[in-house]
């Protein structure tokens, strides 16, 4: 029981980290960025790169990760969403073509056989039988900073107000003088950031495969549906509803059945209440 | 109706050329152009549902798996005959179609993709686990009954079943049912506005989109002679079917034709230069430019020529 | 737009064709991994050294690629474009089981003289013994499954048990077709044969991505070690165990530790993993023949793989086998002369005087005596002591803590010994 409780708050750490980036877009953008896997992806593999393959400090591996987050966010804004002019389903359709030119790309440079990255924290301690890496703990830890940081920008900061108020209503925004192009931009590139370093302890947590960006784009499909449009504290406690799920699926009926629950979830919500659990509360 | 004598040259001349082909091309193009038939057809039938009514689905090889696995399943492990199998497929199909269309009750856009994505993935984990004996779970199933031997027949086969599920639809588009719902795509509360069931529209576009998907899927499998969950339930699929689609041109019938053959040929073209991973990363690349370049395909393409030239003319 | 592309395809065609008056040999297989780049290397080398005495039949021999990307559906229309388009004669392929399994009903049908390096699923095996009529043109030159199990229960007889004084196992097996197979060979053997009581069997889905919850109930069964099997991501369920430092031994089978990049893949994070292997594996000594080739290989290439995998020899001696059944059957269009020059085959390569290697097939009828069966068209090898018949179907690899392996059972080949990680007290 304890168990579960540890790894299922330990998993939804992790799977709070990986939706966020993708809940800001679709808060802020109205588009679901389906390339978002693609960020985690690219992230793990430059850390992988950097840090393990060159031998650099870790730290400059991740921020060498997060800085092409940034950049893979802003370009994919400039390059993408801007030129089909906020047609929502051609953004959908060409971020998915994305996704696969960046994995065929991965497998051009990386080829195909999985890579386990070395954990970013090493040790272990036993609590309550569990084993239970610092890595995992540490990205918990990491997670919750960085969704009370996200809070506290979009909360306090002139530019976090504007992105609420873009997300709410772009054009009423843009009358009271706040530049929705920037903000987007902003928000991308944010989001770019969020992905890669999501993606490092995502790989570091599992590993690397030219495949990998699937599984955590449906977990940010599960939470952003679930959780309902824009809502920071939805996306947290829809994280701990999809992670617990799994844990205890995992954990009582059968370790093939941990993804089902999480698809049927994402159906049946969307099925008999489209707007999410949580609604359509403020950013 | 708008049906004009050329459009009935057109097709004759396309039958009639795609029929002849195997005396002119190598059985290596037929092996190819086999592919690219299968594809037309699931092409057409994401076409059919997406393309015109504007729900757009994510989880198309949803649709497809069912039929290819419904059949594969009763004629490998219970020795049922195709022509019984292969029906029994397409009804399932549809029965999953009824089940995507729950959700397209109440929802569109972005939410409905991703609805349809999830049933994707949920069918992906649970062909795996439920009852691993009859689907083969995550190996998938190999020795299935194929329905012919050679290039040239399986050619002839998929020919005329595309063929015939082009022209049907292409009439059907035609009808005042085609403009319906080509019209739900543009503006659904206007045609709820005008009197007519939007949910009975919709539920017709999603019946002939599973039934071409059953039929497509069960022919392709008992062309493959197998069939692998990781392949069929996978994005790198369905993105092959959605661009197909819409490089072609979306809400036609020769759209998602014209789009399958060119994105079949020019994977198996890029074979000989780039024989490695290279391959998919420019074919993927090729593909996101043109769509970036013209999201409505290569059918808008040639018809803007052709104003073009016509204006030529006259000026 | 459609014409285009079918003037463009009869072009194609038409230089192929004019191009025929070669041997030519076609790849099958993913030429981004390592399994499909080592059966493909060693094919080019073969293909090289023949060309340099005169080719086959004083014909040239000539390689074409075909990618699967590990996609059976790939797979078909790879060896579609290799039988059609480029006409080969000869097809060597580095497949992985559901790729192969994809194509074999192309291959029925066209009937190409074609071996299988890496993929050593016993069901295909199965179907050579059910139809040989229509498998006739198949060969697979690695030792069936079926054998694997049979030489980990003697691993477990002599060494888990004797030596380590083990005598419970939990077993830790991957939800897939080759998880349930050798799991089952292994449970039915293991308690009768080797004396070691198995407590529970626990299968994983090959998307798991946390296996704490796995070993903390591999832990709680009280078994004595962990008996892993897994083929698919199986780096994770080793990897996770070195970083979670799992206080219980672990053996087994692991396919990604099947190769020298294994250490640089994982970080670091691998040592103290055992796995059977095929032969010739990482850490195994080589007879001098297998060695010249492993340095051409690496004179050769500068990119991963550095040593090509066991399917690697297997397809540079394979396809000389081939070519010389070829010469021996008047090419490769008669496939019933070629397939019955191919059984004949018989590449026997010592060490010290010693049987070491054999690249040979079973007869058709011959019965194995250690399964009980036969083995038609498949690798010949050798199930028990003193392995003077042949090679043994697989050996026991030990990945130690500082990134070095050796060959650990059976004695003859073993050039190191079977430990625990530092964590693991006996």
């Amino acid at each position: 029981m304890l168990q579960i409780l540890i790894q299922g708050l330990l998993l939804s750490g992790l799977y709070a980290l990986i939706a966020m980036g993708f809940t800001l877009i679709f808060s802020i953008g109205r588009v679901l960025n389906l390339a978002y896997g693609a960020y985690l992806m690219v992230g793990g593999y430059i850390y992988f790169w950097v840090s393990q393959s060159l031998g650099m400090p870790k730290l400059i591996g991740v921020a060498v990760a997060a800085a092409l987050g940034v950049l893979m966010g802003v370009l994919k804004y400039r390059l993408i969403v801007k030129t089909l002019k906020g047609d929502h389903v051609a953004v959908e359709i060409s971020t998915l073509i994305l996704a696969v030119v960046i994995q065929a790309g991965i497998v051009l440079v990386f080829g195909d056989s999985s890579k386990i990255l070395l954990p970013i924290v090493p040790g272990v301690i036993n609590v309550a039988g569990a084993s239970v890496t610092f890595n995992i703990l540490i990205a918990t830890l990491i997670s919750w900073a960085i969704l009370l940081g996200l809070y506290a920008f979009v909360r306090l900061t002139h530019t976090g107000r504007a992105m609420q108020a873009v997300s709410m209503d772009a054009k009423g925004a843009a009358i009271s003088g706040i530049d929705p192009d920037r903000i987007n931009l902003i928000t991308w590139g944010i989001s770019g950031a969020l992905g890669a370093i999501g993606g490092v302890f995502f790989a570091s947590y599992t590993q690397l495969s030219p495949s990998m960006w699937v599984a955590p784009l449906i977990i940010s499909v599960a939470v952003v549906i679930v959780g309902g449009i824009g809502s920071i504290l939805g996306t947290l406690v829809v994280a701990h509803i999809v992670g617990f799920l799994e844990v205890i699926v995992v954990a009582t009926l059968a370790p093939e059945l941990r993804g089902v629950f999480t698809m049927l979830l994402i159906i049946g919500v969307l099925i008999t209440r489209p707007q999410g659990l949580f609604g359509r509360e403020e950013l | 109706m708008g049906l004009r004598w050329f459009h009935f040259a057109l097709w004759g001349g396309l039958i009639a050329g795609m029929f002849l082909l195997p005396q002119v091309v190598s059985n290596g193009t037929l092996r190819t152009m086999i592919f690219a038939n299968y594809l037309a057809i699931f092409a057409i039938s994401w076409d059919v549902l997406s393309g015109r009514t504007g729900y757009v689905s994510f989880g198309h090889p949803f649709l497809i798996g069912i039929g290819a696995y419904t059949t594969a399943i009763l004629t490998k492990r219970f020795d049922i005959p195709v022509e019984i199998s292969i029906p029994v497929a397409v009804v399932f199909t549809m029965i999953a179609g009824l089940l995507v269309l729950l959700p397209a009750l109440r929802i569109r856009g972005s939410y409905f993709a991703l609805v349809t994505l999830a049933f994707m993935e949920l069918l992906y984990q649970l062909v795996q686990v439920i009852r691993p004996d009859l689907t083969g779970g995550t190996r998938g199933m190999s020795g299935i009954q194929t329905l012919t031997r050679g290039a040239a027949n399986g050619y002839y086969l998929s020919t005329a079943l595309m063929l015939a599920i082009a022209v049907s639809m292409w009439l059907l588009m035609k009808t005042r049912l085609g403009t319906a719902l080509s019209a739900i795509g543009m503006n659904e509360e206007s045609v709820r506005g005008s009197g007519l069931s939007t949910t009975r529209l919709k539920a017709f576009a999603f019946l002939t989109s599973a039934m071409i998907a059953g039929l497509g899927g069960a022919f392709y499998v008992h062309y493959l002679g197998s069939l692998a969950p990781r392949a069929l339930f996978d994005i790198n699929f369905l993105f092959t079917i959605i661009v197909a689609a819409l490089l072609g041109g979306t809400s036609t019938i020769i759209g998602p034709m014209i789009g399958a053959f060119f994105m079949t040929f020019l994977l198996e073209y890029l074979r000989p230069v780039l024989p490695g991973a290279e391959r998919y990363f420019v074919y993927g690349a090729i593909a996101l430019l043109l769509y970036m370049y013209q999201p409505k395909g290569i059918v808008e393409l040639v018809k803007r020529g052709f104003k073009n030239l016509s204006k030529g003319r006259t000026a | 737009m459609i014409k285009t592309a079918l003037l463009s395809g009869t072009c194609i065609a038409l230089m192929a064709s004019a191009a025929g008056a070669e041997i030519k040999v076609g790849f099958i297989g993913s030429l981004s991994s390592d399994t499909g780049l080592s059966t493909l290397r060693g094919a080019e080398i073969a293909i090289e050294e023949l060309n340099a005495k005169g080719g086959v039949m004083g014909e040239q021999i000539t390689l074409v690629s075909a990618d699967t990307g590990q996609d059976p559906t790939e797979g078909v229309r790879a060896y579609e474009y290799l039988a059609e388009t480029e006409e080969v004669d000869f097809i060597i392929s580095g497949s992985i089981d559901d790729v192969s399994l994809g194509w074999l009903p192309r291959m029925q049908e066209y009937r190409i003289p074609t071996l299988d390096t890496w993929t050593s699923y016993i069901g295909i095996i199965d179907m050579v013994v059910e139809d040989p009529e229509s498998m006739t043109p198949y060969f697979m030159n690695i030792a069936s499954d079926e054998a694997l199990a049979t030489l980990y229960i003697n691993f477990g007889a002599d060494v888990l048990k004797d030596k380590m004084g083990w005598e419970s196992v939990v077993i830790l097996a991957e939800d897939t077709a080759f998880g349930e197979a050798i799991t089952g060979l292994v449970t039915e053997a293991l308690a009768p044969v080797a004396g070691i009581e198995v407590k529970d069997i626990i299968t994983y889905d090959v998307a798991t991505v946390d296996f704490a919850p796995i070993f903390s109930r591999a832990q709680d069964t009280g078994a004595d070690f962990i008996y892993q099997v897994s083929s698919v991501n199986s780096q994770v369920v080793s990897s996770q165990y070195v970083k979670l430092q799992v206080p219980m031994a672990m053996t087994g089978v692991n396919v990604s530790a099947l190769g020298m990049e294994y250490w640089e893949d994982t970080g670091g994070a691998g040592g103290g993993i055992s796995t059977l292997s095929p032969v010739p594996s990482v850490g195994f000594k080589l007879d001098p023949a297998s060695q010249e080739f492993v340095d051409t290989y690496q004179a050769k290439y500068d990119s991963r793989p550095l040593l090509p995998h066991f399917n690697g020899f297997n397809a540079y001696h394979g396809l000389k086998q081939a070519m010389a059944a070829a010469e021996e059957a008047g090419g490769f269009d008669n496939v019933e002369a070629w397939a019955e020059a191919m059984k004949k085959q018989d590449l026997v390569l010592d060490m010290d005087g010693e049987l070491w290697l054999r690249y040979a097939f079973w007869g058709d009828d011959e019965v194995e005596p250690v399964t009980d069966r036969t083995y038609p068209h498949n690798a010949r090898f050798d199930l028990s002591e003193p392995f003077d018949d042949a090679q043994p179907s697989m050996v026991v690899v030990q990945w130690y803590e500082d990134g070095t392996a050796a060959v650990v059972y059976p004695d003859k080949y073993a050039t190191g010994e079977f430990t625990l990680p530092s964590w693991v007290s006996e």
